[in-house]
């Protein structure tokens, strides 16, 4: 039986992780599964650990380990991500596992992301089209797609995965992805998806609530998304991506943004939104150097 | 018929009682609608009649004067009487106010078996086991006719309706229809004949002398095999129904001439006891010895349903004429039962009501438009034509109906609606299933329920089942949860359960919940039972509950989180705190569906949408109470007439006394109010009105505990407490009041006060001089010798003829005198007791703060503006847009951008693998507009736009307008965990997915620019801050510079407001040079000569500007006092005439016109300045000159400052962006 079927054991951890619930994740009792689940469930766990930036717990929980391909991956990842400026050891590293053991889901799933991530777009495509039936590779792909600008592949994949795993979690939330990227009523129906995870109690955390508050910026309902914004806040006050899409948020609405900005200074300076600021307000001095106004004295 | 139809039958009321035979409604009137009472009479065989109130469930009374059986019994239509007759023979008639038998009608020679009256004669009718049909007049209390023929016993007599028939039952097996038209004549025709005449008349029931007859048989009906129980006419159509012993019921039908059996209906296994027409519905309902009730298809005379009871016979069923309610009775009493569920099935989506009407037609309901939409969709297949669908589920994503019905056990039907409404189509594609509930959960799923099985599924759009959950037991109904729950209800509790944990979350103990009510914001849902409402919150804490008497039926939230709610009579509302009262009352039960505003939108049982008035002002005030929102209150007190007992008594219950005074306008309850809050003034002054001593009392008291010794005064002079008083200036150290107070004593010849006075006051001689008076001449002594007044000693011995050996003297110590005041305390009260003004008076009190700001900041004599004459500005400005419409024409110089911009960027068109383009990009391409470039993040094409369209060269002011747009250009939407945020872009376009045409939405819209910096620079101007205003003009210029609108109208409206900014910067730039040189001096005599020339010459370039009127007259006035102060008298006369003209101030022209009188007698300027007030002129934005008509100059391409053409090619001193004179194809802001 597919352990991630809805009778499967693997079925609520898995959700978990895909809804952000990682703590849920982490305290989630998996001492009665079958063995043939133990490693997977572990898998989750820790990357769920990832998520939440535990990188040398990670890295110390796996040592020793590296024998299972799975946990190797998942060293990879950890270190790349602890500092992905200085990773080309670790991309090295997640490029050999991609050869060696590429059949590998966990390898797929992890090494992908770091392929990916450090630019090797093609590798970790390759990489991830290895998979077998796997939502997680499915959702990767997708998110690929669009990071390339391409829409177009994103919807195909999505589509693909929608008739053999009808509407699953992962399918529904990676069209979601593609929904923002095509908008028009797409918005609508992302926000619906959105919603429904992020609203109710069971299912509800920061990560679903950005997606429902961002859904809601690009439907024009500002105020709206800022209660979302807030919701996720309150869960979790240091929440990057809130933080990042509240500062846009109150842009938008004509608002101050400057103070959001410093707390998503404090929670992570390196941020792609903020990086991306300063990459443009270099930018502009450059552009900004080509006129030289005269001044009347 | 099967048992599973039961269902559908709903009993109201039962009674437990002997055996009952007779059945009558209270009759409906329309007007007064009070009269209407929810009453039945039941004749019971043990001798007994009942009135019961079916809706509260009570005997409100028993009428027991016949001996044996009472058969029958009924209502007067009009009056408050009824009949009965019983097995005496007796006919009696009752008066249910006075509550006793008013007469008995004897005549009757065996069992009454029926009583009826006639719908507007005042006949009753009377049929007997005596075989004889009788009329009697209740008026005159006469038997006025005898219809015989039958020869078994009548079981049973009616009158038509309408026409003047009797139809008749009997056990001769025959039904016989008489014609009594003849009688109406005679009674109704003007009469000579004497007493005698009539009696005679009435007893012969043969023709009279004209031919006559008083009733005649018209037609005998002949069918039944066995005697017939039971007979009714149809009230509008000529039909006939009876029910008989050989256990049928038969329809007979009728026409002038001649009357035939129509049909059978079969069914009943015993004798068939009685059966009626169903008032509204083609229905014959029947009940018989068989112990069912039974309903059946008029046109078909097919069974439509049937219910059977245990153990009981049925005897009689009587029909409300005009609600919907059916009374039965039986062997241990009655049963008030409905045949159908009257609430229409109905769903509220925001603006939209979506319900299904009597013909079972989907329709929709417009709440902004008030608008009835035609049939959308037929749902006559659904579940039985005699059963009306329960409930309807709307789903907005899919635009889906699910619709359940309880037929054949429950099913429902997912329907998908037409996006037009086109008629009563059938639906296709409809999917069904069996269940007792179904409720959309999700966009793409849907929970259906079986009672039977206890059993949960849900399903997807397909109807296929994805999940399956087991209720807890007991589960009687589901409702929707919020998102991705259930709310599952037993008989005792409701239980909150999430259905992808497949887990409950909550429970909540409460009895017998009907209906969820759930809010518009999603927090809070109402859970109604029969008699009780109770609020919780989305995870099921209760939040507060109430009662009810009378049956609750619907609700409905207002969009400020107040529920109101409907009962059988009533709509009331309940706030969050559980405080509720009545609303409005109701003529009839409707279903509440939404409320707003002062509309309550509601469907009557007819399924027809309605929309009632109502009065939210008093739940809208307590809720403002409640939160706290004053300026709320405010507004309701002001706008609306809300007084009252009850709210009075809400406000000082609710601990407010300060605000119910706001209402209150009896001066003894005020009073009691301002005492118990503390407020003295109004306290005093209704004090005053009603000069009561005893008010004065309680005022002291409050004013002594508030340290209010000036109202404690008053006090005590309204009561003449003389002792208290002079306590009281003693206390607060008022030696004058004091010495007046003892001068009273005096006065009044009251020693002891004086001598008190004279103790505060330290007045020994005052006091010795008492002494003497009153004879103590020990005690004079005794304090004259204390205090040291030897002489005074001496005088008193003289005066008692002793000497001072003679007395032997205790030792009196030293002389006391009580201490001087030091401070004059008593002029003000002590800050004792805080006064306690509630932010709520302070608001009513201070009407106008938002004045104070505006009167306080004039530093430089600028007077007073007012805002009405801003707004007459701001009315100008936009007439004036409609002229610079034909500028705007010349604006749009073409599109040459737009291919250069282009080549820029690589053709990526499809290529099969590899990066796409991104929506920045495409940005780019398809806008000319500069911000969609700063958006996109191409800001050196942007510069290039700016550059070319408006000569932009210096771009350092536009640096955060640059990083606004581009910062609120996209968004971060998390997505694998480990993997960058995917970057999503927020547009403008929303409804656009062809990507030729997307845009971003750019933040600060003109709108928001116009309602902000705008009118705060205008403030700014107005109340002199000119720094500040400066700002925010050059503010303006620089949103506007890089932003997008949404019309061609908005084009020409962003460039007046461009050039409005450019114009007040200019005159604010003009004024602070002047300010910069001279300060704020208005004298200029000690300033150099060329700085006085300076001064006088920028106060007088400061009017040219273009600005509103109001401003113009502010910078004219400014001008006119420096000119007339410097002797300038030709240039004050000037302004001052302009000023005169133009001026929007009154003031300002009463001053105006002072100074030009001085003026004129010697209009000669002291110091020759650069100023012609006849020339046209414009002032140069660097040098602040002016710029005659004709001279060359140069201006700046985006903000139209003019320059002196020397200038040229500098950067503008006014935008700070554009270059002075540089070619440029004019601003681009829409696409």
């Amino acid at each position: 039986m597919d352990p991630y079927s809805a009778e499967g054991e693997l079925v609520n951890i898995h959700s978990a992780f895909h809804q952000g619930q990682y703590s849920q994740v982490l305290d989630f009792d998996t001492s009665s599964f079958s063995s043939s689940n133990a490693v997977p469930a572990r898998l989750l766990k820790l990357r769920a650990q990832i998520a939440l930036e535990q990188y040398d717990e990670v890295i110390a929980d796996v040592s020793g380990e590296e024998s299972t391909p799975d946990f190797a991956a998942a060293k990879v990842l950890a270190e790349y991500l602890k500092d992905p400026w200085d990773s080309e050891e670790a991309v090295e590293t997640a490029k050999k596992l991609a050869g060696s053991k590429g059949d590998n889901l966990g390898v797929q799933l992890l090494a992908g992301t770091v392929l990916a991530d450090s630019g090797n777009v093609e590798e970790a495509l390759a990489l991830l089209s290895k998979h077998q039936g796997s939502l997680d590779a499915v959702a990767m792909i997708v998110q690929i797609h669009l990071q390339q600008n391409r829409t177009d592949l994103a919807a195909k994949e999505a589509l693909n995965a929608r008739k053999w795993a009808q509407d699953s979690l992962l399918v529904n939330v990676a069209e979601s992805w593609v929904g923002l990227r095509q908008g028009g009523e797409k918005y609508q129906s992302a926000y619906y998806v959105f919603e429904e995870l992020a609203q109710a109690p069971a299912t509800q955390a920061p990560l679903t609530l950005v997606g429902q508050a961002i859904s809601e910026i690009h439907l024009g309902r500002l105020p709206e998304a800022e209660a979302a914004l807030q919701q996720a806040l309150d869960i979790n006050a240091q929440d990057a991506d809130a933080l990042a899409n509240l500062m846009v948020l109150n842009t938008l609405a004509g608002k101050d943004a400057a103070e959001v900005m410093g707390r998503l200074e404090m929670a992570r300076p390196k941020h792609q939104a903020l990086l991306d600021l300063k990459e443009k307000t270099e930018e502009f001095e450059a552009a900004r150097a080509k006129y030289t106004p005269k001044f009347e004295a | 018929m099967s048992k599973a139809q039961y269902p559908s039958m709903l009993t109201k009321f039962e009674s437990k009682s002997s055996r009952a035979k007779g059945i009558a409604f209270h009759p409906k009137r329309r007007v007064p609608s009070s009269l209407n009472k929810p009453w039945i009479l039941v004749s019971l065989h043990s001798s007994t009649i009942q009135l019961w109130d079916y809706r509260m469930g009570t005997l409100i009374d028993r009428f027991e004067e016949h001996d044996g059986p009472v058969r029958g019994i009924d209502f007067h239509k009009t009056q408050p009487l009824f009949v009965s007759g019983g097995d005496d023979y007796k006919i009696k008639v009752w008066s249910y106010q006075t509550r006793r038998c008013l007469f008995t009608l004897n005549g009757h020679l065996d069992y009454v078996r029926t009583v009826f009256f006639h719908h507007e004669l005042p006949w009753i009718l009377s049929s007997s086991d005596d075989q004889t049909i009788r009329i009697w007049n209740w008026q005159n209390r006469s038997l006025i006719c005898t219809m015989t023929g039958h020869n078994h016993y009548t079981m049973c007599a009616q009158f038509h309706p309408k026409e003047d028939l009797i139809v008749s039952a009997s056990l001769d097996q025959s039904v016989r229809v008489w014609d009594i038209s003849g009688l109406r004549k005679k009674h109704s025709a003007p009469t000579s004949m004497t007493f005698e005449d009539q009696m005679a008349r009435a007893n012969a029931n043969q023709a009279d002398m004209f031919g006559n007859t008083d009733a005649v048989v018209k037609f005998v009906l002949e069918g039944h095999d066995r005697g017939v129980n039971w007979v009714a006419f149809h009230p509008t159509l000529p039909l006939i129904v009876s029910a008989g012993d050989d256990r049928l019921v038969k329809l007979w039908r009728m026409s002038d001439t001649k009357a035939w059996e129509v049909d059978t209906c079969r069914g009943h296994f015993q004798n068939v006891s009685a059966c009626l027409f169903h008032p509204h519905q083609d229905l014959i309902i029947s009940v018989g010895e068989d112990k069912t009730v039974r309903v059946w298809d008029l046109n078909k005379r097919t069974s439509v349903q049937s219910f059977k009871r245990e153990n009981d016979r049925f005897w009689v069923i009587a029909a409300h004429p005009e609600i919907n309610l059916f009374a039965a009775g039986h062997d241990n009493g009655v049963m008030v039962f409905k045949l159908e569920r009257e609430r229409p099935a109905s769903a509220v989506y925001q603006n939209q009501l979506f319900y299904i009407t009597k013909e079972k037609h989907v329709r929709s309901f417009d709440f902004a438009k008030s608008t009835e939409s035609p049939s959308m969709l037929s749902l006559k297949k659904l579940g039985s034509p005699w059963m009306p669908p329960r409930t309807l589920s709307y789903n907005p994503a899919e635009r889906a109906i699910l619709v359940t019905s309880p037929a054949d056990g429950g099913t429902y039907e997912l329907v998908s609606l037409p996006r037009d409404a086109s008629g009563a189509v059938e639906p296709t594609d409809t999917k069904r299933g069996s269940g007792t509930s179904a409720v959309f959960v999700a966009r793409n799923r849907f929970a259906v329920f079986n009672q039977a099985s206890q059993q949960i599924d849900i399903k997807d759009l397909t109807n296929s089942t994805t999940k399956t959950i087991k209720p807890p037991h007991g589960t009687v109904d589901v409702y929707f949860g919020g998102t991705g729950c259930l709310l599952l209800i037993t008989a005792t509790s409701v239980v909150l359960y999430d259905i992808q944990q497949k887990k409950q979350l909550a429970e909540l103990a409460v009895n017998g919940v009907k209906y969820v009510v759930w809010s518009t914001d999603g927090l809070h849902a109402a859970l109604l039972s029969k008699h009780n409402v109770t609020i919780v919150t989305k995870s099921l804490h209760q939040v507060s509950t109430l009662h009810e008497t009378i049956r609750i039926k619907s609700a409905t939230w207002d969009d400020a989180g107040v529920l109101l709610y409907s009962t059988l009579n009533h709509i009331k509302y309940t706030l969050m705190n559980g405080d509720n009262g009545i609303v409005r009352t109701l003529d009839q039960t409707v279903y509440l569906v939404r409320v707003k505003g002062r509309n309550i939108y509601c469907l009557d049982r007819a399924a027809k949408p309605k929309v009632l008035a109502i009065d939210p002002t008093e739940y809208r005030f307590k809720l403002a109470l409640v939160k706290r929102d004053y300026d709320e209150m405010l507004n309701i007190i002001r706008n609306s007439s809300l007084v009252g007992q009850s709210i009075i008594s809400y406000l000082q219950k609710k601990g407010y006394p300060e605000i119910a005074l706001q209402f209150v306008q009896d001066p003894q309850t005020r009073f009691e109010l301002a005492i118990e809050c503390g407020n003295l003034d109004v306290a005093v002054e209704m004090a005053r009105q009603l000069d009561r001593p005893k008010l004065w009392q309680r005022l002291s008291t409050e004013a002594l505990a508030h340290g209010n010794h000036q109202v404690v005064e008053m006090t005590y002079q309204k009561l003449r407490n003389f002792d208290k008083l002079s306590f009281l200036y003693l206390a607060t150290g008022d030696q004058e009041k004091l010495q007046r107070m003892a001068k009273i004593a005096e006065h009044r010849g009251d020693m002891t006060a004086r001598f008190q006075n004279a103790l505060y006051l330290g007045d020994v001689e005052n006091r010795i001089e008492m002494f003497k008076e009153v004879d103590l001449y020990p005690l004079a002594y005794m304090t004259a010798k204390s205090h040291g007044l030897e002489e005074e000693c001496q005088a008193i011995l003289e005066a008692s003829g002793l000497t001072e050996d003679q007395i032997a003297l205790v030792s009196t110590g030293k002389a006391l005198a009580p201490p001087k005041p030091v401070v004059p305390t008593y002029k003000t009260n002590w800050p004792v007791k805080g006064t306690s003004t509630s932010v709520f008076e302070k608001a009513l009190l201070g009407q106008a703060e938002g004045g104070d700001d505006d009167a306080a900041p004039y530093t430089n004599g600028y007077g007073e503006d007012n805002l009405i004459e801003a707004d007459d500005g701001a009315a100008r400005d936009q007439m004036a847009e409609a002229d610079e419409d034909e500028d705007a024409a010349g604006w749009d110089m073409g599109n040459d951008v737009e291919a250069e911009v282009e080549d820029e960027f690589v053709n990526v068109e499809a290529a099969e693998t590899g990066a796409g383009s991104s929506e920045a990009d495409l940005w780019a391409r398809n806008s000319p507009i500069a911000a969609d470039h700063v958006a996109g993040g191409s800001f050196e094409s942007a510069m290039q736009l700016l550059n070319r369209q408006v000569g932009a060269v210096n771009f350092k002011p536009l640096e955060s307008r640059f990083q606004e747009v581009y910062q609120a250009s996209k968004t971060f939407l998390p997505a694998t965990a480990g993997m960058p945020p995917l970057v999503n872009y927020v547009r403008r376009t929303v409804n656009e997915t062809d990507s030729r045409k997307l845009l971003p939405l750019i933040p600060r819209d003109l709108e928001s620019i116009v309602a902000g910096e705008l009118q705060a620079g205008k403030t700014q101007m107005r109340t002199n801050k000119l720094e500040d205003g400066i700002q925010s003009f050059k503010k303006i210029l620089h949103l506007l510079l890089v932003n997008a609108v949404s019309s061609q109208g908005e084009v020409s409206e962003a460039k007046t407001v461009i050039r409005t900014a450019a114009q007040y910067a200019l005159a604010m730039s003009i004024e602070l040079e002047r300010r910069s040189i001279v300060k704020s001096s208005t004298d200029l005599a000690s300033f150099p000569e060329d700085v006085k020339k300076r001064a006088l010459e920028l106060s007088a370039y400061f009017t040219i500007p273009e600005m509103d009127p109001s401003h113009v007259t502010l910078a004219l006035f400014s001008a006119m006092n420096l000119a007339h102060k410097n002797k300038q008298l030709s240039s004050a006369l000037s302004f001052a005439n302009s000023l005169i003209e133009k001026g929007t101030n009154a003031k300002f022209k009463e001053s105006a016109r002072k100074i030009k009188t001085v003026c004129e007698r010697n209009p000669n300027d002291a110091v020759e300045i650069e100023f012609d007030q006849f020339a046209e002129f414009e002032i140069c934005g660097a040098s602040h000159t002016p710029i005659y008509g004709g001279s060359p100059s140069a201006v700046c391409p985006y903000d139209g400052t003019k320059y002196h053409s020397t200038y040229k090619g500098t950067v503008c001193k006014v935008c700070e962006v554009a270059q002075i004179g540089a070619p440029a194809s004019g601003l681009r802001l829409f696409v």
